[in-house]
């Protein structure tokens, strides 16, 4: 099937491309002047993670609006699906920036959490993806838990933008913070930002992919209750991270039990 | 709407009592711990706009979430589905949520002040503050009840999902309230305008929030 | 034009339970469709879709009023239902809760007060302090305020005693064949439909179709 080597062409490309960002972040790349030792090696994936976040509070956002406005009567659960993932993916993502940003801190500055404006940002994003995920399961009924959860998603991209005019502005720390501006001044060594931009692309991607997995993988187990629900015999997939995709089937349509046994065999 | 939902609460007092109770325990509370402060004036100013904001959140979240949750257990709620339009539900409860806040705001602050010992520099802004904080407060309320009526575990979950929507407020709440105890220019604003571009960022978080709550209510209330 | 309802292979489940699964009939003005099923068999879950107060998961409904096909939010308003799990606010008066729903569909608060005499309901008793057969006929009385074309009626003669019931049949027998108002003006309005569900089936009359969902 093409698609599919396209898929595993795409995922060795994924590899080969961090793997050459992870040896350029630490062979490649000079060391950056104002830092403590190789600390500023963890500079080219903590930007990346903490933009992976953003792209997914957006993402889950977007989604969340089509998912409620588009496709009316009936909605597409397709769209819930992904809000869904992304929303997963940016609590991953945002909670691999805070651990990287805290340890950054404290080698720098010996403490590990000082209220800097971006830490409270990243901290912010991910109580609200936490609480998405809290409300999605305070839910019982499939749809009402879309429609709830996607409201929700909505309004915090409504307020999230507040957070990065606001927050800035109420200065906690006493001293500035020497965060590296990568989208301003281009101050930085021309190699250290080859390899940022590199890392940037390669973290976007790997959303993505990962994002597309999730939705594959919640598809197959709506499609499994819903065969349930009709009465068939379950498919009994329970998707794996990092197995191929099986072929799947648009939901809607009864799952078949001849073809079930041939899917888990993937 | 807006008026049966006072006449009921009239003649139950139900919520009134609540808040009111609630708000006022709280504050004997931290005043009682705190001590008094105004043998540190200087650092009064700057904790104190924190406690009373976290006082009107709190009681907020006690006491307005009730107005969607109690339709929902009580079970008029598929009558107003059926009979109300979206949009006059939301306006109602909002207004409902707003008079209530404010009732609230004319206990606490005064009771605050006088608790703290404090002088207010600014009165004007203070007021000004605690009627946009006030007024965005009661808007994300609103929508986030509507939104957990309808899941179970109401009352954390209220909290959970309330807190990331209203910390924007609620800072820009505190700014503003310290600039109007301490007087002058307020702290860390460094001659950027000062307490009028706070101000004006406090009215933009209760325009979006109002609106995302009127374009958000009827798909949160009707499948 | 009189209004139509029809709707096609409606399922519904919730989690893994498929409560409605392919439901089809349709009814005409003047027309009832009683729903027979024992307990669990989907009916209260049909009816609630056929309000608008449950999207199907498939399926399609249609009905449509003077020619113009309306969504589930028109729907919504235009319906009369009168289910077990309907409830008014306790702390107000039968005739409280009667205007102030009147408000709320912006008519005359008359109209409440007309049917809270032919129901023959205590004006002035908290809603709470009613017995359970008025507080059936307080919903037939809710149901009909905004003279909605088509019924939807879920249990219609739950805890009602004989007066009641015979004051809701003849409410039902108005509402499927309107007379003209005597000697009035206006043209007698289209006759109404409606959907009955019942455990066991009823005797209405006009029953156009039977579908029974309790197999």
């Amino acid at each position: 099937m093409k698609k599919r080597t396209a898929f595993a062409a795409f995922r060795w490309l994924l590899w080969l491309w961090l793997a050459a960002v992870i040896v350029g972040a630490f062979a490649y790349a000079p060391l950056a002047a104002k830092f403590i030792g190789q600390s500023s090696r963890i500079l080219f994936f903590h930007v990346p993670m903490a933009w992976a976040a953003f792209i997914a509070f957006i993402a889950a956002g977007v989604s969340s609006l089509r998912y409620l406005f588009g496709n009316r009567p009936r909605r597409d659960p397709r769209h819930d699906r992904a809000a869904r993932a992304a929303i997963e993916l940016g609590l991953l993502f945002g909670l691999l920036a805070t651990v990287t940003g805290a340890v950054w801190s404290r080698i720098m500055w010996g403490a590990w959490w000082n209220w800097d404006p971006r830490q409270t940002s990243i901290v912010m994003a991910l109580i609200f993806n936490g609480a998405y995920l809290a409300l999605r399961d305070a839910v019982e009924d499939a749809e009402k838990r879309a429609r709830l959860a996607a409201a929700y998603a909505a309004l915090g991209l409504v307020v999230t933008p507040f957070f990065f005019f606001v927050v800035p502005r109420i200065t906690f720390s006493l001293h500035p913070e020497p965060v590296i501006n990568a989208s301003g001044q281009v101050d930085m060594n021309p190699r250290m930002l080859q390899v940022l931009l590199a890392s940037g692309a390669g973290f976007t991607a790997l959303f993505f992919w990962l994002h597309d997995l999730r939705t594959r993988v919640l598809a197959v187990a709506d499609q499994a209750l819903e065969a349930a629900a009709a009465g068939a015999p379950r498919a009994g997939i329970v998707g794996a991270w990092g197995s191929a995709p099986p072929h799947i089937t648009e939901p809607g349509t009864a799952a078949d039990p001849a073809t079930a046994s041939q899917r888990t065999s993937n | 709407m807006f008026a049966k939902e006072w006449r009921s609460e009239l003649r139950t007092r139900y919520a009134l009592n609540t808040l009111a109770l609630f708000a006022v325990n709280t504050l004997v509370v931290v005043s009682a711990s705190l001590g008094p402060l105004g043998a540190a004036p200087g650092r009064s100013s700057e904790t104190l706009p924190v406690l009373l904001w976290l006082i009107l959140l709190f009681a907020a979240a006690a006491g307005l979430p009730r107005a969607f949750v109690h339709e929902e257990e009580t079970q008029t709620a598929t009558a107003l589905r059926l009979a109300a339009t979206p949009s006059a539900l939301f306006c109602g409860k909002l207004a409902y949520a707003l008079t209530l806040l404010a009732a609230l705001e004319a206990l606490v602050a005064p009771l605050f002040l006088a608790v703290m010992n404090l002088d207010v520099a600014r009165p004007g802004l203070l007021a000004a503050t605690l009627a946009a904080g006030g007024f965005g407060l009661a808007a994300g309320s609103t929508l986030v009840a509507a939104i957990i009526a309808q899941a179970r575990g109401k009352g954390t979950l209220f909290a959970v999902l309330s807190f990331p929507v209203l910390l924007p407020l609620l800072l820009l709440a505190v700014e503003l309230t310290r600039g109007a105890f301490a007087g002058g220019g307020s702290q860390g604003q460094g001659g950027q305008g000062g307490a009028g571009v706070v101000l004006m960022q406090l009215l933009l978080y209760d325009g979006a929030v109002t609106t995302a709550g009127l374009m958000l209510f009827p798909v949160v209330w009707n499948p | 034009m009189p209004p139509a309802l029809s709707f096609t292979q409606v399922r519904r489940r919730f989690g893994r339970l498929a409560v409605l699964g392919g439901v089809s009939a349709s009814v005409a003005a003047g027309e009832v469709l009683l729903v027979t099923g024992r307990n669990g068999s989907g009916k209260s879950t049909l009816l609630c879709c056929l309000a608008g107060l449950l999207a199907p998961d498939s399926g399609t409904i249609d009905y449509s009023e003077d020619g113009a096909p309306m969504d589930a939010a028109a729907r919504r308003r235009r319906i009369g239902l009168v289910a077990p799990d309907l409830a008014f606010y306790g702390e107000l008066t039968a005739a409280e809760n009667l205007a102030f729903f009147c408000r709320l569909r912006g008519i005359g608060r008359e109209r409440g007060d007309e049917l809270l005499r032919r129901l023959e309901l205590p004006p002035d008793r908290p809603a709470a302090a009613l017995s359970s057969g008025m507080r059936q006929r307080l919903r037939w009385a809710w149901a009909l305020l905004h003279r909605p074309r088509l019924l939807l009626l879920d249990e219609p003669f739950q805890n009602l005693d004989a007066a009641g019931v015979a004051i809701v049949r003849r409410l039902l027998a108005e509402h499927l064949a309107p007379s003209p108002a005597g000697g009035g003006p206006s043209a007698p309005a289209p006759p109404g439909l409606a959907v009955v569900a019942n455990p066991v089936p009823l005797e209405i009359g006009s029953v156009a179709a039977t579908l029974d969902l309790g197999a």
